[in-house]
């Protein structure tokens, strides 16, 4: 493999690893302060590509990529929103189980949604972002190097909202003892419904910037959940930094695996052959805090 | 100031804490004594409103909190220092002392200033993590996370579980001084010997109901503790 190849692979991995993180963060985050696993994370993903591909391709590539995305955000957030009212607030505190088969039956109701009202095909939109870059001698979309750099800010602004925001100290604050935060004067219900509300938006954010980079089906949703879990396994659920790592293992996985022709048919096996070994030998993941 | 009528709690199908009623006076001391598992835990979180199988009314001031979840109990004055000098461990001090400021509205009469005034131990530890302090600088960050919150009433839980007898002492002080500013408290204490010597009241409670309340003065009469504590 030239180093032209291996930055190529090298570049593949991280716009793989972009997207990905902005999904897995959204589930992470979730599952730190609220500690349910939310099975529907890639059912709002999904209807987020969906209304971004709706949309840009009605308004028009460029611009409507940008309204597309705009209001997938606004929508996956609302669909959050109503989930943890109706849903999440019934589950909390009891076994995972319940959480889990909460959460699945969300998900199955917005795939059945998302089928009536967008069909079964297959759909495209233009790049918003078109053209290529050349680096090293070989050609790179030049979308992919601005979905690296949304998931560089988004990690960025995801950790100052929890380092540097009153709000993150109190997600923070809700991961280590929601009880006593409530008797310290602060809104634990509201604080939760923000969350959740939050990690649908960033569901929705990757749903969004995923969106001209593949063809969106109805099957993306568990395509993209697996992925995020085996991240999150991987990198530590309820950290950040965790899914940023995880992130970068899968994408260069995925990447690598692909393009090597002795690895291509198992690259997705490498994935959970990966996240196994971490289960097996660090079972809360390479960042991830121990349950209380 | 604080007055609790007929305050239930139930577990489920058990009932573990009945008809607790007191009233504790404006920069009065109350104690609620009593032996391992009489209820005094449970006791405290009902009036706080962090059990979902408390009933009875609560009210500080006069106004009625019954109905009100905890966020907002401690919004209007009452604060609550759990036991095992709980803090958020994954926060720094100063952390600790923000989230209560800033969840407490506008009365800004507690400052962090006046806080390390109090615990000047706890100043050079602001940006340490709280679950790296010891037990009595905990305890201490507990207390002033309470405070934080310009409450009208305090509940403390057991505040010196587990501290050694110098840091006994000084809490005992510190209650003293808060007592001075004219907060009400209700302190479920073990250390009789300490709760006694700060209150003015004390209420025994077993098996969940108050059995006797008593000026501190007779209850320290050993013949009462015998009869009531066992010891």
């Amino acid at each position: 493999m030239t180093p032209g190849q291996l930055l190529l692979f090298a570049m593949g991995g991280l716009a793989n690893a972009a997207y990905l993180f902005i999904v897995a963060a959204g589930l992470s985050l979730v599952f730190g302060a609220l500690r349910v696993i939310n099975m529907a994370h890639g059912s709002l993903y999904m209807v987020a590509a969906f209304v971004t591909v709706v949309i840009a391709n009605q308004v028009g590539a460029g611009l409507g990529f940008w309204a597309g995305l705009l209001v997938a955000v606004a929508v996956t957030g609302a669909i959050g929103g109503v989930v943890e009212v109706l849903v999440l607030r019934r589950v909390y505190g009891r076994e995972h189980l319940v959480q889990l088969l909460g959460t699945y039956a969300v998900s199955l109701v917005v795939a059945g949604a998302v089928r009536i009202v967008f069909g079964a095909n297959y759909r495209t939109v233009a790049s918003p972002i078109p053209g290529h870059l050349n680096l090293g001698g070989y050609s790179y979309a030049s979308y992919s190097l601005f979905m690296i750099a949304a998931a560089i800010v988004i990690a960025a602004g995801v950790w100052a909202m929890l380092y540097r925001t009153n709000l993150g100290r109190n997600i923070r604050a809700a991961v280590a003892d929601p009880d006593l935060l409530n008797a310290t004067g602060v809104n634990v219900t509201r604080l939760y419904t923000t969350v959740f509300v939050i990690g649908a938006g960033l569901a929705g954010l990757g749903g969004s910037i995923v969106a001209p980079s593949q063809a969106i089906g109805s099957s993306i949703d568990t395509d993209v959940l697996v992925l995020a879990f085996a991240i999150s396994v991987i990198g530590g659920l309820g950290s950040i930094i965790g899914s940023a790592v995880g992130s970068l293992i899968v994408g260069m996985v995925i990447s690598f695996g692909l393009v090597i022709p002795a690895t291509n048919p198992f690259a997705l096996a490498f994935v959970f052959i990966i996240m196994t070994a971490v289960l097996t030998v660090r079972p809360r993941g390479l960042f991830g805090l121990p349950e209380n | 100031m604080l007055k609790v009528e007929g305050l239930n709690v139930r577990y489920g199908k058990s009932h573990v804490v009945f008809d607790f009623t007191v009233e504790v006076g404006d920069g009065e001391l109350l104690a609620v004594l009593g032996r391992n598992g009489a209820g005094k835990t449970t006791t405290i979180r009902g009036i706080v409103g962090l059990l979902a199988g408390a009933s009875g009314k609560v009210s500080v001031g006069g106004r009625d909190m019954s109905a009100w979840p905890a966020h907002r109990r401690t919004r209007e004055g009452l604060a609550y220092v759990p036991s095992g000098a709980r803090c958020f461990q994954n926060l720094t001090v100063d952390e600790n002392l923000e989230i209560a400021a800033h969840a407490n509205g506008a009365d800004h009469s507690w400052t962090k200033k006046r806080i390390w005034e109090l615990f000047p131990k706890l100043e050079p530890l602001k940006n340490n993590l709280a679950g790296g302090l010891s037990g009595g600088e905990r305890q201490m960050l507990a207390v002033g996370r309470a405070l934080m919150g310009n409450p009208r009433v305090m509940l403390l839980d057991e505040p010196t579980e587990g501290l050694a007898p110098v840091l006994v002492q000084s809490i005992g002080t510190l209650l003293g001084t808060l007592k001075s500013t004219g907060v009400s408290i209700l302190l479920a204490e073990q250390n009789h010997q300490m709760a006694l010597r700060v209150a003015d009241r004390a209420a025994f409670i077993e098996k969940g109901r108050v059995v006797e309340v008593l000026p501190a003065a007779r209850a320290r009469d050993s013949e009462v503790l015998h009869r009531i504590l066992g010891v």
